[in-house]
């Protein structure tokens, strides 16, 4: 068993990898998609197609609306039949594009073979440059724009590139899945991302996934970057998560308010380093990406991994994979502990959807919450360090100067306080919403300092 | 024995005068300076310390509005009128008298006319249920139905009634201090006057989507069709987002767009009910005349509330 993980806190889900062998199926093309124009952190995308135009698949339909922010390309070629207000996973309404499939063609430049291209190009402009431009943000979940997160704030320097193959979250598969069937390109895609960095390298993966682990050791054998290495880690949730796998790798806490930048790392996930190969090597913007379709009660022959065009949506995909089982009561996009509820199946796929869940009610439904006992199992299982009981009654006693005291700014919302509360107390909600009003605060603040120091002048 | 008795009363004698010295010193040397009238103000306040007004409480109330030049931005929702009346006797201001306001559910989404798509199973609150998403059913806009508006008033004028799901007004005791409109994540209530006799036209939706999609979501749902805007003969309504909204300071509640509603997302509440006509053989004749009636009756009461806003 390897012992290397992070620190502090941390549960132990079954993982529930039931879908691990099955190999990813390409999607066929729905009928429509709807490509959304916030699929990332940040300032929403641009639309620069307007109803009726022609597009071809890897062409860009929206540009970046702000410093962070990403390109949007067509995932599929057709009509744009308009830019239409449609409702998300969580029902809200954001403005999508619209665009009718018509065959499959694919914009010039795109090389669509499956060669290994494995050299690299010599100036790191043109990769971040190419990285931009293919649209890439980050697949574990935050869906940061990769290229600003790759060029670091002047002055701070990363001397580690993390590749973040842990997927913690139990049931999905994907990640698994691509480090099993592409681990040549993950490899050249972390070896691209860290000659932009010019850092070591290092691959973090489970030890429930030694056929990953296997198969990425060989494939940087194989290619001979210099300075990649692969490391087995110890299963414990939730080691994906950037500061619990900046810990772990490189024993380094990231402090309360920096960036990972801070402590010298930066974390990539395995899809990221995937999408960040086929932008840089074959000129293919992140239009697809790969989900895992599982639940507990799917049975094996029914799961999938699937290799989707970004804008499918999501009842699409159920419909592809024999409809919804028996017997579900829950469907969630994302894994179980971090992922959301879908309200709406209606929605489009965007570029961060990992999976579709089915959970049974016994799985799901939520225990009739007692009191507090102060046990203090929320504060041994938080990885952050933090004390979830206070943070819940501080939020509401109303406390926001308490609250930011016991930085509940830091919470990563990992839910492993839920997990483990053996009085079923729901803190992980009211601590979001607690993280939400003291963020609003330091906001404020900030922009009042800024806003005084530029009177100043 | 006596002189120790007499010596401790002695002893204790001075040390008495001396803190009251003390004492006589401080209060002098540290003495705030405070207007008197402030005290004045705060004994006519209600007391409730609700924030209604916008200050932390009835004695910053006072206080500001000791030191303000006249109490034109100043308005104490739960004394009303009454309250500021007698505040600016106190101070000797002029007092602009204000139609008292009212919370306005602006939500139908009944569980007939809404149909529930699924189940919520989180934290009853209705903050922690709209940050995870928009609602157990179709409609992304409307009353979440946890009930925080309940728990934010003092005054117990809220309710929730259990066969709609929605919160219930008990117009008797709502003060509109406005804690209601602050707690709902939805921005459902609003505070609109009360009305002449508490009659009252108001949209009861704040869904801004298409009128296919609001509909499909909710049977009572405002599908921005316009109708309303073009019936009223007073330009009170508005159409934007596919959504009308009654300018209450306009709206002389002839109730023309109350008729006009095709979903019957327009309320018009607390009018009396005039008796049935026999004559009538259809609903959309006998709506007609019931309007034409209303009319003078509504003129001359606007002539009162014109004058209460001034």
């Amino acid at each position: 068993m390897s012992k290397i993980t992070f620190r502090i806190g941390g549960v132990h889900p079954d993982d529930n990898k039931i879908s691990r062998n099955c190999a990813i199926e390409t999607l066929p093309l729905p009928p429509t998609v709807y490509v959304s124009v916030s699929q990332h952190i940040g300032a929403p995308a641009k639309p620069v197609v307007a109803a009726g135009d022609k597009v071809k698949a890897g062409q860009v339909i929206a540009e970046p609306g702000g410093f962070v922010s990403a390109f949007v390309h067509s995932p599929v070629s057709g009509t744009v039949k308009g830019i239409v207000s449609r409702k998300d996973l969580a029902g809200r309404p954001v403005p999508h594009i619209e665009i009718a499939v018509e065959g499959d063609e694919w914009a010039e430049g795109i090389d669509l073979s499956d060669t290994l291209v494995t050299e690299i190009p010599s100036d790191k402009a043109v990769i971040l440059e190419k990285i931009k431009a293919g649209g890439v943000v980050g697949l574990g979940g935050a869906t940061f724009p990769t290229h600003v997160k790759l060029n670091p704030a002047p002055g701070k320097v990363a001397d580690c590139l993390i590749i973040n193959g842990a997927e913690c979250e139990p049931w999905l598969t994907s990640d698994f899945r691509i480090m099993v069937e592409r681990p040549d390109e993950i490899v050249v895609g972390a070896a691209l991302m860290q000659k932009v960095l010019g850092c070591r390298c290092v691959i973090g993966v489970e030890e429930n996934k030694p056929e990953a682990v296997e198969a990425l050791k060989a494939s940087v054998a194989k290619l001979g970057y210099p300075d990649i290495q692969v490391l087995s880690l110890r299963k414990r949730y939730p080691q994906g998560g950037e500061k619990q796998l900046i810990d772990a790798v490189l024993h380094r806490q990231v402090r309360s308010g920096c960036l990972p930048i801070d402590a010298g790392a930066v974390v990539q996930n395995v899809a990221t380093a995937l999408a960040v190969y086929e932008a840089v090597q074959k000129n293919r913007p992140l239009v697809t990406n790969t989900l895992t379709v599982t639940g507990d009660c799917l049975p094996v022959e029914r799961q999938h991994n699937y290799l989707f065009r970004i804008g499918t949506p999501l009842s699409f995909i159920m419909e592809q994979a024999g409809g919804v089982p028996e017997g579900a009561a829950k469907i969630i996009s994302g894994g179980p502990m971090m992922g959301k509820a879908v309200s709406n199946v209606d929605a489009a796929t965007v570029k961060g959807s990992s999976s579709i869940l089915y959970l049974t009610e016994a799985a799901t439904k939520r225990n009739p919450q007692s009191n507090c006992i102060r046990c203090g199992k929320c504060s041994d299982a938080c990885p952050m360090g933090l004390e979830p009981f206070l943070l819940n009654r501080l939020y509401k006693a109303g406390d926001a100067d308490g609250l930011e005291k016991n930085a509940v700014q830091d919470c990563i919302e990992c839910g492993c306080c839920l997990y483990s509360c053996p009085a079923y107390i729901p803190l992980l909600d009211n601590i979001r919403q607690a993280k939400g009003q003291v963020m609003g605060i330091i906001r404020a603040r900030a922009a009042a300092a800024k806003a005084a120091a530029e009177a100043v002048k | 024995m006596t002189n120790t008795v007499i010596l401790t009363i002695v002893i204790l004698t001075l040390v008495g005068l001396i803190l009251a010295l003390v004492l006589f010193w401080v209060a002098k040397k540290f003495r705030v300076e405070e207007d008197p009238r402030v005290d004045e103000v705060e004994k006519v306040m209600p007391g409730a310390n609700c924030g209604g007004c916008g200050f932390a409480g009835c004695r910053a109330f006072a206080d500001a509005a000791v030191k303000a030049p006249n109490l034109d931005s100043m308005f104490c929702p739960v004394g009303g009128n009454d309250v500021m009346k007698k505040v600016a006797a106190i101070l000797g201001y002029e007092v602009k008298e204000k139609a008292p306001r009212v919370a306005v559910v602006r939500c139908n989404g009944t569980c007939a006319n809404r149909p529930r798509t699924n189940v919520y199973d989180g934290v009853q609150s209705c903050k922690v249920k709209a940050a995870l998403y928009s609602g157990d059913t179709g409609c992304s806009y409307g009353c979440v139905g946890c009930g925080d508006c309940v728990a934010a008033c003092q005054f117990g004028a809220l309710s929730m009634d259990p066969e709609t799901g929605l919160p219930v007004v008990d117009e008797s005791k709502c003060t509109a201090c406005g804690a209601c409109v602050k707690a709902c994540p939805k921005g459902v209530i609003e505070l609109r006057n009360k009305g002449p006799r508490s009659m009252r036209v108001f949209v009861s939706c704040v869904n801004q989507d298409k009128g296919g999609v609001a509909r499909k979501a909710c049977s009572a749902a405002c599908i921005g069709c316009g109708k309303c805007a073009k019936v009223c003969p007073h330009g009170a309504i508005t159409v934007e987002n596919n959504l009308a909204y009654i300018d209450f300071t306009k709206c002389k509640l002839c109730k023309k767009c109350v008729a006009e509603c095709p979903t019957g997302a327009i309320h018009a509440v607390n009018f009396p009910v005039l008796p049935a006509k026999p004559a009538a053989p259809k609903a959309a004749p006998a709506a007609k005349p019931a309007a034409t009636d209303a009319t003078p009756a509504a003129e001359r009461t606007d002539k009162k509330k014109e004058a209460a806003n001034e």
